[in-house]
């Protein structure tokens, strides 16, 4: 844990008016320095007990001479005190209280949290305590001074733990972090890596799953993709379906977007009559390769499966083949989208899928 | 003759697979591996072509291409990414690169590309053509400059065909243009996506991540 910053008090030449005192401290507690300079100013007329603290505070950052400074200090304190009609032992009683208390905390030379606290400051402040009270001290002022101690020893303790917890709170989400990432790693890329070596003979395989790692830690470090199967896009479903075809049947799968919508039942159709569309292309085009483009527009999502392959002649498809008819073209038809499908054998194929958005 | 090219990637697994896919089709004269290794060389070699990656370790890809084409403008730049983000890409794009092709494009369409860029024309991968259309669309919603801002229906209809995976040649074919035309279009569409002043370009390539 780090000290406690304090606040370093020098004299401000740049802004001052004498000799910077009021400036320094402005600058030292972060306050306005108008306010500074009207403190300065009431205690002044308190017995010129203002003047006194300048000096002190001018005495102590021009030559360091603290016991002038103290000194100095006192005697202003007694000045305000005796402004405010405090009697003799009163005021004597309080000045034991402010001694006793700045040999407690001075152990250790700072007012660090952690540093010791002297017992003699303590008694002494007590005895001023006693000689105080009774000396016709205002009722209020004893119970203060008791508070204003207790304040000044529980004070910085408590301060440590307010630090503590939030360097344990940060410490924390950094770790919860990285063991996040570990995991992630673990679960995806390291198990690939594995994968990678055991199939190390199979190169379609390798860049398949090659290709779908890469896709997958894209998503997570660009955000494009939400975490496991959950898809929340178009894009992001069908680029979870567009590695699905790859890993499954070896081919790569080029996507390629504009705009993007929310996943709802019609849109859920598309992707899985598009998921038809890849895999048929993957199985029966040849191809190494295949193009899916998915268009969003105000009234229309459209998504386009290309492939270079082999192509079909539609006529020539036995009807027990239910693949087209039911997967692609009945599925769109049901949430009330088309589906065409343009075939020239040896050309290759294209199927397109249209839904229109008012009735998804 | 064939192209001179410099490659510049920090990933030297890459290089070399890059270079050996290329094979005789380029002649590769200079590689680099950052920003700073990057510009003197181009400079020093001045290239037909620099296949630039979209990430550097000390900057991206725009950095090089912002250093090098005021000294060197007749070098031609490609850009080569796994980087799908599209900020990154149009970063790249605006900064002057003539093209963005993904990694795994094949060492033929590789080398088709860099003779493409080479004589001026434009290349986008499907992909690009996405994010063209894409930031193209949010852009007439707003409204704003259109003689810049807009596609015409006809380099829209190119960027489409583009998109779903059609080659030059088969767009032509499909929409009865010739190959030259189809690469005037999509020069056309690059040169809008370079001088569009307009900040939803930009914009929509930062939400478009967030989507």
């Amino acid at each position: 844990m780090s000290a406690m910053a304090l606040p370093r008090f020098a004299l401000d030449t740049d802004r001052r008016a004498i000799a910077g005192v009021c400036a320094g401290i402005a600058r030292a507690l972060g306050v306005d320095l108008t306010l500074v300079r009207l403190v300065f100013a009431v205690l002044g007329l308190a017995g010129g007990a203002g003047i006194l603290l300048y000096l002190a505070l001018w005495a102590y950052a021009r030559a360091r001479r603290i016991w002038l400074t103290v000194l100095l200090a006192f005697v202003s304190g007694a000045l305000v005190l005796g402004a405010i009609g405090l009697s003799g032992s009163g005021i004597l009683g309080i000045a034991l209280v402010g001694v006793g208390l700045w040999l407690a905390l001075r152990r250790g030379r700072s007012l660090r949290p952690d540093a010791p606290v002297s017992y003699w400051g303590l008694g002494l402040a007590a005895v001023g305590v006693a000689i105080a009270v009774p000396g016709g001290t205002p009722t209020l002022l004893a119970p203060a001074a008791v508070a204003a101690a207790l304040v000044l020893l529980v004070g910085p303790w408590l301060w440590r733990l307010v630090l503590e917890r939030d360097a344990e709170r940060a410490a924390r989400v950094r770790s919860d972090e990285r063991s996040d990432v570990a995991a992630r790693v673990h679960d995806s890329v390291l198990q690939t890596l594995a994968l990678i070596q055991r199939h190390a003979q199979e190169p379609q395989r390798v860049s398949a799953l090659a290709r779908r790692q890469e896709r997958e830690l894209r998503g997570w470090l660009y955000g494009d993709l939400p975490h496991g199967n959950g898809a929340s896009s178009l894009e992001a479903a069908l680029s979870t379906t567009a590695a699905d075809v790859e890993e499954v049947h070896g081919v790569r799968v080029e996507l390629a977007s504009a705009g993007d919508c929310p996943v709802d039942d019609g849109v859920e159709a598309v992707v899985l009559a598009a998921r038809e569309a890849m895999t048929n292309a993957a199985k029966f085009a040849g191809v190494e390769e295949i193009d899916v483009y998915a268009e969003v527009t105000e009234d229309t999502v459209a998504v386009f499966v290309r492939d270079r392959g082999s192509g079909f002649d539609r006529a020539a498809v036995p009807g027990d083949r239910r693949g087209i008819v039911e997967s692609i073209e009945g599925r769109l038809e049901r949430v009330g989208g088309r589906a065409t499908i343009a075939s020239t054998p040896g050309e290759g194929t294209e199927v397109e899928l249209r839904l229109p958005r008012s009735a998804s | 003759m064939k192209p001179r090219i410099v490659l510049v990637d920090d990933h030297t697994l890459f290089l070399a697979g890059v270079r050996a896919e290329l094979g005789d089709s380029v002649e590769v004269v200079g590689t680099a591996g950052s920003v700073a290794e990057a510009v003197p060389l181009i400079k020093e070699l001045d290239p037909d072509v620099v296949l630039l990656d979209v990430h550097l370790p000390d900057g991206g890809g725009d950095a090089v291409i912002n250093a090098v084409a005021p000294d060197r403008p007749g070098v031609r730049f490609l850009a080569l990414s796994v980087s799908d983000a599209a900020e990154d890409v149009i970063a790249v794009i605006r900064a002057g690169a003539r093209g963005y092709v993904t990694k795994t494009i094949s060492g033929e369409e590789l080398a088709q590309a860099i003779e493409r860029v080479r004589s001026g024309d434009a290349v986008f991968s499907p992909r690009l053509a996405g994010f063209a259309l894409d930031a193209f669309r949010a852009g007439e919603r707003v409204g704003g400059d259109a003689e810049l801002n807009e596609l015409t229906p006809r380099e829209r209809e190119v960027l489409q065909l583009i998109a779903r995976g059609y080659m030059y040649k088969e767009i032509a074919a499909r929409l009865h243009l010739s190959v030259k035309t189809v690469e005037s279009h999509v020069s056309n569409v690059l040169r809008k996506l370079q001088l569009s002043t307009r900040h939803e370009l930009t914009r929509w390539a930062t939400q478009h991540r967030l989507v």
